[in-house]
C-alpha cells in the first residue's frame, strides 16, 4: 500500500514536471521537500529552476536524472567495480564524505575532502579548485582519476554498453547508445536534480520561524555582521559567492588549490567558497578535511587562520565570546535539511 | 548620527521626514536596531511584515511605501526588496532610468550624497533596473576598449608579484568593478551621446552593466555600440545606478548576483569597485592583514548606499575616431596608481552612509570622493 502511494506520488510529480510545473508560485522559493526533477532555486540562490540552469544540450528530464542516479550509485564505473560516485558522496552526509580525504580504488587515498553536491545546479565552477566549469565537465573526472575510480571513460562506456538495460536507458534518455558525453550528461542531470531548500533557515527566509529560535537568530545576525564577517564570502541566502579565497587553511608546502588551475602566484592556497546548506552533516571541513567539527571551523576563523602569509587580507582574528561562538554554531546547524538526507528519491 | 541610531530609546518620537531620514542613516551603521526601526515604520503605516534579513532590509510593500514616502524616495524603487515575497508592486522611477543622463550629478565628489529624491516618485510599471533595457540604437560601430591595468606606467599583472619602486612587490588578489551608463564625449560643448554596452557577441549587456573581473579574461574588454564620428573621450558610471543598487541580488541575474562578489551589506547595496592585494615590503614575507595606511592598502571596497545616488562618474579623455564601417579597438588604461592614491588619501569621509566604516570601506569612500581629482581611466593615444 505504501509502495503504491509512493508510486502514485511519483507519477503525479512526474506529470507535474512534464507539464512544466516548477514549484513556488513566485519563482524564487521552493516549497516542501526537494524534487528529483525540477526545483525552484532555494531562497537567496540565483534565479531560475535547476532545469533552467542546465545547458541547452542537456535539458533536465526525468529519464536523464534517473539514468544518472543509477550510474551515480553503480560501482561499475570504477576499475575495481567497488567504488561508485556515491561512495564518496553519501546522501546521509549531504552527498559529502565523512572521510578526511576520499578513499578510492585499492584503498588509495585522495588529496581532498569530497565536497557536498547539494544545490550544484546553481554552481558556477566545480571541484575545490574550480577546474570544471560545468557539471558535465566535472562528472567524468573522478571516474578517470587514478586515486578515485581509476577507469578511462572509454572503458566505462564499454562496461555500461555491455548491459542491455543501460543501453535501453541511454536510448530513452538521449536517443543514442552510451557514449562518454551522454554518460557525463546523465551523471550531471542527477546531480543537478539534488536540491536542498527546506532547512529551518530556508523556512526562516520564507517567513516561518517555528524552528528558528532566538539563538539561531542571534547566530544569523552575527554571521551577517562585520564582527564575524562570514557573509562576505557566504552572503545571505545563497551562502556562497562561488569565489576562490585563501581562508587561512593553507600552509606552505600544502595543496596549492586554485593555483594549480591558473598558475597565478596570487591563487596560492585559494579554494572555492563552499555553500553551507547542510554543513552540519558534511564533516570534516575545509578542502583537506583537516577540521573535524564545526566548532573547529569557528575556532579556525576566530584565530584568523593558520598564519601563513598568503592568507587573504580579509581573514583576520575575530573577537568572539564563547556565547557568540555557540550562537554561530546553532545558526550553522539550522542549515540542515533533514529530509534531504533520507529522501528516498535520491537514495540508491 | 551614530548616537541617534545607537540608542533604541531615541527611536521614539514623531516620525517626521527628516527624522526618519536621520534614523535610517544611523541604522545603516547600526543594523541591530533595524528591526525596531522597521517595526516602528510598519506600525506607523498600517503594519505588515517586516524583518531584517541580515543586512538586507526586507520590507513589505506597505512599509516601503511609507518609508520611501517619508524619505522622499520612490517606493517602487525598492521593489526588489520585497519582490522576494512575491508581493508584486510597481517599479519605476529613478532618474537614472534614462541611460543617457543617469549618472549626471553623481560626480563622486564628497558632496555627492544627494537626496534619495533623485529617485522620483511614480507608479510606472516597468522596472527601474531592467534586465533587458531598450537598446538606444540598432546600428553603429562596435568600439572595443580592452581594459589594461597599469601601475607606474607598467602592466599590473593580476595574480602575480608586481615589482615596486621601493623594492617590494604587490600581488593583486581580487579586482573587479562595474561600468554602466557609458557616454561618448563630443567637442565644443555638444551633449554627450549615450551608448549601449555590449557582450562579446554584440548583444546589449543585461542591465546595461559591465562587470570587469580581473580573474576572467572574458570581462577584460568593454564594448559599446557607437555612432560613427569624432569624440574626445568617454565617461561612465563607475558602479551601478541607484535603482539597481536597491535590488536584491536573488531577484537579479548576473552580473548582479552574489557570484559577482560585489554584494556586501545591502545597506550599502553592491560594491562599485573591489580590490584586494598583498603587499610585500622589501625584505619581508608578506603583509596579510596590513593596515590601510600602507602605501598599498590590502583592501579597497568602494560602494554607496541604498538611498542615495552615489555612483561616481569618471571620464577618460582621448581621441576616439569611430569609423562608419568595421570596428574600433582602443586600450583603456586603468591606472592603479590613482586608485591607491585615492584610497590612501586623507579625504574627509564624514557623513559616510551605507557600508560599515571599516578600513576597506573607508579606503573605498576616500577613493570615491577623490575620483574627480584623479585619472583612474585613460584612453591610450
Amino acid at each position: 500500500m505504501a509502495a503504491r502511494s509512493v508510486l502514485t506520488a511519483w507519477m503525479l510529480l512526474s506529470l507535474a514536471w512534464l507539464a512544466g510545473c516548477s514549484g513556488g508560485a513566485d519563482g524564487t522559493a521552493p516549497e516542501g521537500a526537494p524534487s528529483l526533477i525540477v526545483s525552484t532555486s532555494p531562497a537567496g540562490f540565483p534565479k531560475g529552476t535547476n532545469r533552467e540552469r542546465a545547458p541547452a544540450d542537456n535539458v533536465l528530464t526525468l529519464d536523464r536524472a534517473l539514468l544518472g542516479k543509477r550510474l551515480f550509485y553503480d560501482p561499475l564505473l570504477s576499475r575495481t567495480n567497488d567504488i561508485s560516485c556515491g561512495t564518496c558522496h553519501q546522501q546521509q552526509f549531504a552527498f559529502a564524505d565523512p572521510n578526511t580525504v576520499s578513499i578510492g580504488v585499492d584503498g588509495r587515498t585522495g588529496t581532498r575532502n569530497a565536497p557536498s553536491l547539494v544545490n550544484a545546479a546553481w554552481g558556477k565552477t566545480f571541484f575545490w579548485d574550480g577546474r570544471a566549469r560545468s557539471l558535465e565537465e566535472q562528472a567524468g573526472q573522478p571516474i578517470e582519476n587514478p586515486l578515485e575510480m581509476d577507469l578511462a571513460l572509454a572503458d566505462a562506456v564499454a562496461k555500461v554498453a555491455a548491459d542491455a538495460s543501460y543501453v535501453e536507458g541511454f536510448q530513452q534518455a538521449y536517443g543514442e547508445a552510451p557514449s562518454e558525453a551522454s554518460l557525463q550528461k546523465a551523471l550531471a542531470s542527477f546531480v543537478r536534480s539534488v536540491v536542498s531548500g527546506n532547512s529551518p533557515y530556508d523556512r526562516h527566509l520564507r517567513g516561518d520561524d517555528s524552528d528558528f529560535g532566538p539563538q539561531r537568530k542571534r547566530g544569523e545576525e552575527l554571521f551577517l555582521s562585520e564582527k564575524a564577517e562570514c557573509f562576505h564570502c557566504h552572503p545571505s541566502g545563497s551562502l556562497s559567492n562561488e569565489g576562490f579565497f585563501n581562508n587561512g587553511s593553507y600552509i606552505e608546502g600544502g595543496d596549492t588549490g586554485r593555483e594549480q588551475v591558473t598558475g597565478r602566484v596570487g591563487d596560492l592556497g585559494k579554494f572555492k567558497v563552499p555553500g553551507l546548506r547542510n554543513i552540519a552533516a558534511t564533516a570534516p571541513y575545509m578542502h583537506d578535511g583537516s577540521l573535524a567539527t564545526l566548532e573547529d571551523v569557528i575556532e579556525h576563523y576566530a584565530a584568523g587562520g593558520r598564519g601563513d602569509p598568503t592568507t587573504d587580507p580579509l581573514i583576520k582574528p575575530l573577537s568572539l565570546s564563547s556565547e557568540e561562538k555557540a550562537d554561530l554554531l546553532e545558526f550553522l546547524r539550522s542549515l540542515t535539511d533533514a529530509a534531504l538526507l533520507e529522501d528516498a528519491r535520491f537514495a540508491p | 548620527m551614530g548616537a541617534i541610531a545607537g540608542s533604541a530609546t531615541q527611536l521614539t518620537g514623531p516620525l517626521t521626514a527628516s527624522r526618519v531620514r536621520r534614523l535610517s542613516r544611523g541604522i545603516l551603521k547600526h543594523d541591530r536596531v533595524c528591526t525596531e526601526f522597521v517595526a516602528r515604520i510598519g506600525a506607523a503605516h498600517g503594519g505588515g511584515k517586516c524583518k531584517l534579513d541580515g543586512m538586507k532590509l526586507r520590507l513589505s510593500a506597505a512599509i516601503w511605501a511609507g518609508t520611501a514616502g517619508l524619505l522622499g524616495c520612490s517606493s517602487d524603487a525598492h521593489d526588489g526588496a520585497h519582490a522576494h515575497h512575491g508581493e508584486g508592486g510597481a517599479a519605476g522611477s529613478a532618474g537614472a532610468s534614462n541611460p543617457s543622463g543617469g549618472a549626471s550629478g553623481a560626480s563622486g565628489a564628497s558632496g555627492a550624497a544627494s537626496s534619495g529624491a533623485g529617485a522620483a516618485s511614480g507608479g510606472a510599471t516597468a522596472s527601474a533596473c531592467p534586465e533587458n533595457p531598450t537598446p538606444l540604437r540598432t546600428a553603429g560601430t562596435i568600439v572595443a576598449l580592452p581594459l589594461e591595468l597599469v601601475l607606474a606606467d607598467k602592466p599590473f599583472v593580476f595574480g602575480q608579484p608586481n615589482a615596486l619602486a621601493d623594492g617590494g612587490s604587490l600581488v593583486p588578489l581580487n579586482f573587479r568593478f562595474y561600468i554602466s551608463e557609458v557616454q561618448l564625449l563630443r567637442a565644443s560643448g555638444e551633449p554627450p551621446i549615450a551608448v549601449d554596452v555590449l557582450t562579446a557577441a554584440g548583444a546589449p549587456l543585461p542591465y546595461g552593466v559591465h562587470l570587469f573581473n580581473a580573474e576572467e579574461a572574458d570581462s577584460s574588454t568593454l564594448r559599446v555600440l557607437a555612432p560613427p564620428g569624432q569624440y574626445i573621450g568617454l565617461s561612465f558610471a563607475l558602479g551601478i545606478k541607484l535603482a539597481c543598487n536597491q535590488e536584491r541580488p536573488s531577484t537579479l541575474n548576473e552580473p548582479l548576483t552574489d557570484v559577482s562578489q560585489m554584494t556586501w551589506p545591502h545597506t550599502g547595496g553592491f560594491l562599485f569597485l573591489r580590490y584586494e592585494g598583498r603587499y610585500t615590503a622589501p625584505g619581508s614575507a608578506g603583509s596579510a592583514g596590513a593596515s590601510s595606511s600602507a602605501p598599498f592598502p590590502p583592501a579597497v571596497h568602494m560602494g554607496g548606499n541604498i538611498m542615495d545616488e552615489l555612483v561616481p562618474r569618471v571620464t577618460a579623455l582621448g581621441e576616439l575616431s569611430v569609423p562608419e564601417n568595421g570596428r574600433l579597438e582602443k586600450g583603456l588604461r586603468v591606472v592603479m596608481d590613482d586608485i591607491f592614491k585615492g584610497a590612501t588619501s586623507d579625504a574627509d569621509v564624514s557623513g559616510m552612509v551605507g557600508l560599515p566604516p571599516t578600513d576597506d570601506s573607508i579606503a573605498g569612500e576616500r577613493l570615491r570622493r577623490e575620483l574627480p581629482e584623479l585619472h583612474v581611466f585613460v584612453l591610450e593615444p
